[in-house]
């Protein structure tokens, strides 16, 4: 049995090129100066004071941490009381509302943005709002399957104890379900946040040229202005802030737990 | 327990019922949209099956969709393969091993797809490999193995291991022990991960944006390409609306259906 | 019913191929592919199908919408284009980068039919790596109804820092346009390399983006004018023109400051997969029918002197609309020089001024 773990190899094998190999050339790429095809090996930290120095280009990491940040808040807002409501339903039409949720996340992003954009083109409105519809809508159901994940998993028993108690419904809701519907409401932060900093797809469709975020930065660095050391060291500094922040949340999550 | 107030229940689910149409709205609308005669999205002015056409007539439009299915099938069948194969070989691995996989598989998961993106592009480009078709598809198996993988180990790990010792014990050989043991166990598992590398794969825009050859177009490079508005992206919306709407109800359909067949088929007890 | 019709008609073009006579021999290419790389919205489809019949073969046509962006994705890696259409700048640093290939004389040879005013042009003076395929000026385009024509002439492309257009207009997202503005305002050269010139520039274009807001799009400012979302836009003369031709509320200005003159011409890389079927393509486009549907279709004028005439005169689809035919012997029009470092200076700070609030 013991043998078996041979079978890992061929894929230790793929993940050495196609997953240690890019970040490796990244990271290669980001600390050294110009060259295109060829990696010239100048070694320079420029690429990173050329991005922290400007406060443009920090403004640009700021709108796109303001806008993940209003997105994810939103998916809370309205995705909690959805989920609990759910999860308030009997069984049979819990599977079915969820079904129903699910749907959408089958059909493609462009094409739903797309479809947005259409009804979106006729009216008037801001177009940072346009954008906030557009994330909110893609992001959304996430939200709401995490935490009814959650709080479907939680035991009955705690709400039944509760009322005995003599907590009204309010109470209850305050001290036993929503503390330990948390970890469900931390799940969705990471489903949510953590990609919307990094999207411009929806930014770039629905906001009408206006919005230059971390993403579109990155594109144009890479495809139009061929700036492949430049766009590296962004593309490394945007990766190390998420992955730093999703490791703060799973200790966050893993401490809460062991509380 | 408490009688729920009735009017506490219609908020519940009048709340509900805002949140679907919400979830609904652009479904819906593009649907009815698609039927439009003009090209307007804000008056209907007729019903026509004009965009219908021009969906079946765009040649571009119809290449896309054949490659978004090819790649997705493809994409999901290889990683699904290795995904499987890769999770019985590390749920077996010792463990600090497997720590340093698993954290290296997560990557593509963790990482925002622009980056694993532009990781992949750096690699094809580097190696002086030409961007094609085949670059699109290894790179989708690429970040779906990962998805495929997460799906199966928790299941694996929940396995009894002397099950499969048992069997080969029993004379089995290693090949038996692992296709009529272990792999009809943790098979719901492999189904999932599939189901989520197909869709991951069918949606993806930004890593076959920068992965994608001179000749290759999923149908999310399509539309972002598309800078001025083209009503035939209603039909084609519409279109794939339906299907996954039908696949669904038969997923759910039949296993229901093998339900009530394996009921009628018990003797009454 | 439509659907029958519709089945018919699949069916009918597919038995299509079988009921013509084939082509001869030495126009026959057996299915290849012709892989053509242009900018959006800037052909006939119909002129594309009538090559693909007439040379038994495929075109796999796809879209740039910057020449930087075409550079940098054919820098890139090896792809083999058949076709691309850069503009004067960017077909003078392809030549100077030996990354084009002669035309094949022999088969284009129905060069004679190009109106003056592209021919002789600096970066390609004999038409060896090039052959025109339209041409334009940038100007201005902007609702008569919502901004006097009189105070557009007056100030040209200053109008674009009067704050009571804020909120209401397109920006177009071309560096090199966008400095373009910015320097002829101020009275420098387009093709400038003076620091001090594109710093002030650069403030000019703060100052701009500050008092109105704009939208920075490129395409979609087509159909954005078209229906009248916003008042005004930079754009290009083609563009501009479809425009006119859609929303007769709208009207084009070539400011007196002065504006750039641009030729989009189509050559054959290095590395071109079919170079014979290339060269049948040049020529096919350059001929009178192919012009005349592509300059129809897309409001941008033709370096085919007869189409230009014919499209711009009596009964012509855009006569007297004001966009169609590019201003010409005015001293302060520019045409770009390649300048490459200057080019990535440019697309940096164009970058900052999208980005600045």
């Amino acid at each position: 049995m013991k043998s078996f773990f041979r079978m890992s190899y061929p894929y230790i094998l793929w993940i050495a090129i196609f997953i240690v190999a890019p970040m490796i050339l990244i990271l290669l790429y980001a600390v050294t100066r110009s060259g295109n095809s060829t990696l010239t090996f100048r070694f320079t930290l420029e690429n990173f004071t050329r991005f922290f120095s400007d406060p443009d280009f920090l403004r640009v990491l700021g709108t796109s941490l303001r806008i993940a940040l209003f997105t994810t808040v939103f998916c809370i807002l309205i995705g909690y009381p959805a989920a609990l409501f759910i999860a308030q339903q009997p069984e049979r039409r819990q599977t079915f509302l969820i079904l129903l949720l699910t749907l959408p996340m089958w059909i493609n992003m462009l094409l739903k943005t797309y479809a947005w954009r259409g009804i979106l083109m006729n009216f008037d409105m801001d177009s940072e709002i346009k954008v906030f519809i557009g994330m909110v809508y893609d992001f959304l159901p996430y939200m709401i399957i995490q935490i009814h994940t959650a709080i479907a998993k939680l035991d009955r028993e705690l709400l039944t104890a509760s009322y005995d108690l003599g907590a009204n419904k309010w109470q209850s809701f305050l001290k036993v379900t929503l503390p330990l519907s948390v970890p469900g409401i931390i799940s969705g932060i990471t489903l949510v946040f953590l990609p919307a900093v990094s999207s411009f797809v929806i930014p770039k469709l629905l906001g009408g040229g206006n919005y230059v975020l971390i993403g579109t930065l990155i594109e144009n660095y890479f495809l139009v202005a061929g700036d492949w050391n430049f766009g590296s060291a962004i593309s490394l500094i945007m990766a190390l802030i998420i992955i730093g922040a999703m490791y703060l949340t799973r200790k966050l999550d893993r401490d809460a737990e062991e509380e | 327990m408490e009688r729920k107030k009735p009017f506490w229940n219609f908020f519940t689910s009048g709340y509900l019922i805002l949140v679907l149409l919400f979830i609904y709205l652009p479904i819906l609308y593009v649907m009815v949209f698609s039927f439009n005669d003009s090209k307007s999205m804000v008056s209907f002015s007729g019903f026509s099956l004009r965009w219908y056409e021009s969906m079946f007539s765009n040649r571009d439009m119809l290449d896309s969709i054949k490659n978004t299915v090819i790649i997705a099938v493809i994409a999901t069948a290889v990683s699904t393969v290795i995904g499987t194969v890769a999770a019985i070989g590390l749920s077996k691995a010792r463990r600090v091993i497997r720590n340093i996989i698993l954290e290296i598989n997560n990557l593509p998961v963790l990482n925002p797809d622009i980056v694993t993106a532009i990781g992949l592009m750096l690699l094809f480009l580097s190696l002086k490999i030409r961007r094609s078709a085949v670059t699109l598809t290894l790179a989708h198996i690429s970040f779906c193995i990962p998805y495929v993988i997460l799906s199966i180990l928790p299941k694996l790990r929940q396995l009894d291991d002397n099950v499969a010792e048992a069997a080969m014990d029993l004379g089995a050989t290693p090949w038996k022990a692992l296709t009529r043991v272990i792999l009809p166990q943790i098979y719901p598992a492999i189904l999932s991960g599939a189901l989520i590398a197909f869709s991951m794969s069918f949606d993806d825009f930004v890593i076959s944006y920068f992965t994608a050859g001179m000749d290759v177009q999923n149908i999310s490079m399509y539309v972002y390409s598309m800078k001025r508005f083209n009503p035939a992206v209603n039909a084609l919306s519409a279109v794939i609306v339906i299907v996954v709407t039908m696949i669904l109800i038969l997923a759910n359909l039949i296993p229901h259906l093998r339900d009530k067949k394996n009921k009628k088929e018990e003797p009454e007890t | 019913m439509k659907k029958t019709l519709s089945v018919l008609l699949a069916l009918a073009l597919a038995l299509l191929p079988l009921l013509t006579f084939s082509a001869s021999a030495e126009e026959d290419f057996g299915g290849v592919t012709l892989n053509v790389y242009n900018w959006g919205e800037y052909i006939d489809e119909q002129v594309l199908r009538d090559f693909e019949a007439k040379y038994n073969c495929r075109v796999n046509y796809k879209n740039y919408d910057s020449n930087e962006s075409m550079y940098t994705n054919i820098s890139g890696g090896d792809d083999p284009w058949d076709i691309l259409v850069p503009s004067d700048y960017m077909i003078e640093r392809l030549i100077k980068e030996d990354r084009l290939q002669p035309l094949d004389k022999s088969i284009v040879d129905n060069l004679d039919n190009l109106t003056d005013d592209v021919k002789n042009l600096s970066f390609d003076p004999d038409n060896t790596y090039s052959v025109p395929y339209l041409w334009q000026n940038v100007g201005i385009v902007f609702d008569t109804t919502k901004i006097d024509p009189a105070t557009v002439e007056e100030k040209g492309w200053e109008i674009f820092l009067d704050p009571s257009l804020k909120g209401h207009a397109y920006m177009y997202d071309s560096s090199r346009d966008a400095f373009m503005i910015a320097l002829k305002t101020l009275g420098f050269s387009a093709n400038t390399d003076k620091e001090e010139e594109i710093q002030a520039a650069y403030n000019w274009l703060l100052e701009m983006n500050t008092a109105i807001k704009p939208s920075y799009v490129t395409d979609e400012m087509i159909d954005g004018m078209a229906e009248g979302f916003k008042w005004i836009s930079l754009g290009y003369s083609g563009d501009i023109a479809y425009i006119l031709s859609e929303n007769e509320d709208m009207d084009f200005c070539a400011p007196k400051q002065g504006t750039n003159i641009a030729v989009d011409a189509m050559v054959i890389p290095k590395n071109a997969g079919n170079p014979k079927l290339a060269n049948l393509f040049i020529r096919f486009v350059t001929d009178y029918d192919a012009a005349l549907a592509i300059s129809t279709a897309t409001g941008y004028c033709s370096p085919n002197a007869q189409v230009m005439a014919e499209l711009s005169g009596p009964g012509g689809e855009y006569e007297g609309n004001a966009a169609y035919l590019p201003r010409s012997g005015n001293d302060l029009d520019e045409i770009f020089h390649d300048n490459p470092s200057l080019a990535a200076k440019l697309s940096d700070l164009w970058l900052k001024v999208m980005a600045s609030r």
